[in-house]
């Protein structure tokens, strides 16, 4: 396929091209996309979309760090999905899969010099996701997360943080209104085909964020499937499994995450997952045993999970029987235990997959397609 | 007049200080690691006969079924579900991990296991010290080795490979990386792939793994274990590595099993553990928190490299927890409970299952199967294994003639048969259908506490009849037609 083939493919939305032609060029040579408008497009939202969330932090007196790259132990708690090692001077080293816990480390620290104590990353992590995710649409290996954390703080507090967050990216794209409608319309043949409903032409801030417990969730979802026979069957030929089972007992597998997205206009917050569902480092209610103060923020229309955040367990003595819960070495985390021995006190935080963030405000079938270099499970790009 | 009185041992133990306290260590027998020299197995065991009965309802049933041709042993259905696995019978191949004996005959092991549709465990440590996907060593092969060769050998869709992670493996992320290794992905959708946690061991319940590392192995773990001597000030041959037991509580346990469910949704996930007194408890957590299936090492299995104060003092007899077994199927019926610990043939098997066991796992008969060659008994009995000639005479037999595969299958096939021949004289031609009524013992404190009858006792007078067995397998059938997970 030339150059003008696919530009007139894309300007045209011709249907005889669906994603899967687009997604096969994009493999064999990507760059004849990237050098198309709608590609650069999406980039230039991309920019915007950074210099908006750095703005609205900066504006709450949030100060930014840059995040370690390496260090002795990186987040264990992301499923399934593997840490990547590096020898450093003969110490194994994880390269970040989140730096989840020196957020905790940097935030208490600038707050115990008198400053605020609220911190935030333009981190770039890096996850061996399972295979499965390449099809979920929305799971990349390399990606870039903005990770916040703030002391003396809940995790209702972080909610806020996050919807007036998020709420700043819709108004702050209005002045980009024509170049996000242009975007949208190019992609939204393809995001059809994966099962996502169509956004608005316009940008219209929404108004206060729901929060349902993840126990409603489910139960939604329960309904949801006696109701439509056919989700099962429309599971499965979109992404190719069979879908996991639903459970109160587990976090959401990403499947119902994507049905549970498709039936908001809005996005939304699921809290209170059960102890199982996350690390050691979410906290689980005094008051609630067995459910943590933790949440997730869900873009609608199906484009599934942006946010994740928790208060922080802080008291090193319920931190160490939750590491023996996921089977860890206390041995690697003496410095981080020592830490919440001496200086652990409330925090809680959040993070936002930028890509994720791209991919829902350009109505993409692909969160890959917000990168030029991305990287996909199991997919071998540049 | 010394008749009786360990003096060796002390002789030993005031001469060689710790070095005494490690049965490997001193023989230089590298099979000894499967607890040849310290092995004392539980005689109560012994002390259990199978007792047929005269009148047979189950052997009426079945020749009605078989359209009225009288039942012999190869009529008995040794096939059955263990820990979400279909699987042709009863016999899984404990989870063995890294012993360079082992490992060395581990492909033929994993072949023969396939192609007979019976599931395998993989044990602690292989990929840390064989190597993940490329072998470290030339004739021994890597982790990902042993697990596709199950794969390519398999029968279609039965049986399935169950695979442990220890501490260290948990440093590398062992599990992690199998949930993301393209090679597995298909195997892990069609989920024949179990994850095993470790809650400890026959021959040493409640201590960590023991195991004799050299000086630059030493070095590189020094951080993550307690080695003695210090390898950075001492220099000498080996160096005891150990390993600290993991932490459980009530909580952490279930917790745990929750968190594996949540984090590898795919997964069959099994719990296995040792010669532990509050075994009930555990059982009931394992079950409460949906784990698929547990194995119960009694303290005569899982020897490892156990000193040989351990082996002699440490843990409960196997019977202790085979003794719940079948209460607590009745509790739980989704749990599949697997005993295992110096199980020989298919009496020891037959027993098992009679007391409620789902199935039996086999350890050390696969390793001296596998290794079955001319004058291996003359070997093993004389000895000569602590002879460093003959030792690599029987390995480089083995290497050559390359039969331990079809050594590993005729064992396998014997107890198959023998479990047959067994289960058909009890009347029975279906393992379900085992229970207490067919084991007698001859000893009274056993058929007080296993509330098995002492065979002195009145015979039974409440035979079962036909009619009886007609109706049980007919809810039998029905309940297998019921979906065993109903996913939403």
């Amino acid at each position: 396929m030339s150059c003008d083939t696919i530009k007139i493919m894309i300007m045209q939305n011709t249907s005889q091209s669906g994603l899967s032609e687009l997604e096969a060029l994009f493999k064999s040579d990507s760059f004849q996309l990237l050098q198309t408008k709608p590609f650069q497009q999406i980039y230039q939202i991309y920019s915007e979309i950074s210099k908006i969330i750095r703005g609205n932090l900066d504006s709450q007196e949030f100060l930014e760090f840059k995040p370690p790259l390496i260090g002795p132990v990186t987040d264990p708690g992301t499923r399934g999905s593997k840490q990547v090692e590096i020898d450093f001077y003969g110490k194994s080293y994880k390269f970040m899969s989140s730096a989840i816990l020196y957020k905790q480390y940097l935030a208490i620290s600038r707050k115990h010099s008198g400053y605020p104590g609220k911190i935030y990353f333009f981190a770039d992590n890096l996850r061996m996701e399972p295979l499965e995710t390449a099809s979920t649409d929305r799971h990349l290996s390399e990606f870039v997360q903005v990770d916040l954390e703030l002391v003396d703080a809940d995790h209702f507090d972080a909610m806020n943080v996050a919807e007036s967050l998020v709420k700043s990216i819709y108004s702050g794209l209005k002045p980009h209104s024509g170049l996000v409608s242009e975007v949208r319309d190019y992609f939204r043949p393809f995001s059809r085909e994966r099962g996502l409903i169509d956004l608005p032409t316009e940008i219209k801030v929404p108004s206060t964020f729901k929060k349902i417990t993840h126990e409603e969730a489910v139960e939604m979802l329960q309904v949801k499937l006696s109701e439509d026979k056919d989700v099962r069957g429309v599971i499965q030929r979109l992404f190719r499994i069979k879908p996991n089972k639903l459970s109160k007992e587990t976090e959401l597998h990403w499947e119902y995450e994507w049905l549970l997205s498709s039936m908001f206009k809005e996005p939304f917050f699921i809290h209170d997952y059960p102890r199982g569902a996350r690390g050691f480092y979410d906290r689980e209610y005094p008051q609630k045993p067995g459910y943590l103060m933790d949440f997730d923020l869900i873009f609608p229309y199906g484009y599934g999970e942006a946010i994740s955040g928790a208060a922080r367990e802080f008291d090193y003595k319920k931190v160490i029987p939750r590491m023996k819960e996921s089977g860890e070495n206390l041995k690697k985390y003496q410095w981080y235990l020592k830490f919440l021995q001496m200086h652990g006190e409330p925090t809680s935080g959040f993070g936002i997959g930028l890509e994720r963030t791209v991919r829902f405000f350009c109505g993409l079938p692909k969160v890959y397609f917000a990168l030029p270099y991305p990287k996909v499970p199991g997919m071998y790009n540049p | 007049m010394l008749d009786g009185y360990p003096y060796k041992q002390i002789i030993q133990k005031a001469r060689l200080g710790r070095k005494a306290i490690f049965p490997y260590r001193n023989t230089q027998n590298p099979l000894s690691v499967y607890g040849g020299s310290s092995l004392k197995n539980s005689s109560d065991i012994e002390k259990i006969v199978l007792a047929p009965p005269q009148f047979t309802p189950h052997r009426l049933a079945k020749s009605i079924d078989l359209i009225f041709r009288e039942p012999d042993y190869t009529d008995v259905d040794l096939r059955s579900v263990i820990g979400g696995f279909e699987t042709t019978g009863p016999f899984i191949q404990a989870s063995m991990g890294s012993p360079d004996v082992w490992n060395q005959v581990s492909l033929a092991s994993a072949r023969t296991f396939a192609s007979l549709g019976l599931i395998i465990g993989i044990g602690e440590n292989v990929a840390s010290t064989w190597g993940y996907d490329q072998r470290i060593k030339k004739q021994q092969p890597s982790f990902v080795e042993r697990i596709l060769t199950y794969f390519e050998a398999e029968q279609e869709g039965i049986g399935g490979v169950v695979i442990q992670q220890n501490e260290e493996d948990a440093t590398d992320e062992l599990w992690n990386r199998i949930y993301s290794d393209k090679r597995f992905d298909e195997f892990i959708q069609d989920g024949r792939i179990a994850f095993e946690i470790k809650g400890g061991q026959g021959a040493k319940a409640g201590l960590g793994g023991e195991k004799l590392v050299s000086r630059p192995q030493a070095l590189k773990m020094k951080e993550k274990y307690h080695i003695t001597p210090d390898p950075e000030t001492v220099e000498c041959d080996s160096y005891e590595r150990h390993s600290a037991p993991d932490i459980y509580t009530e909580d952490i346990l279930f917790n745990r099993i929750k968190k594996l469910k949540n984090d590898y949704p795919r997964l069959k996930i099994w719990f296995k553990t040792g010669a532990y007194r509050d075994i009930g408890e555990v059982i009931n957590i394992v079950a409460n928190a949906k784990s698929d299936a547990i194995t119960v090492d009694g303290r005569e299995g899982g020897t490892g490299m156990s000193p040989t104060v351990v082996m002699r003092t440490l843990g409960v007899p196997r019977l202790a927890s085979l003794n719940l077994f079948e209460l607590k199927k009745k509790q739980f019926p989704h749990l599949s409970l697997i005993t295992s610990g110096c199980i020989t043939d298919g009496g020891d098997v037959v027993k098992s299952l009679a007391l409620g066991a789902d199935a039996v796992a086999l350890g050390r008969p696969i390793v001296f199967s596998a290794y079955a060659y001319p004058f291996a008994e003359q070997v093993l009995s004389k000895g000569l294994l602590q002879n460093r000639l003959t030792a690599s005479f029987l390995f480089l037999t083995s290497r050559l003639l390359g039969r331990s595969e079809s050594y590993i299958k005729r064992y396998l096939e014997t107890i198959t048969l023998e479990s047959k021949m067994l289960i058909s004289s009890l009347g029975k031609y279906n393992i379900r259908d085992l229970g207490r009524e067919d084991l007698r013992t001859t000893d009274l404190t056993l058929s007080k506490y296993l509330k098995i009858k002492y065979f002195l006792d009145e015979p039974s007078s409440q035979t079962e009849n036909l009619q009886d067995v007609l109706i049980g397998s007919e809810m039998e059938n029905q309940n297998a037609n019921i979906p065993e997970s109903s996913s939403v």
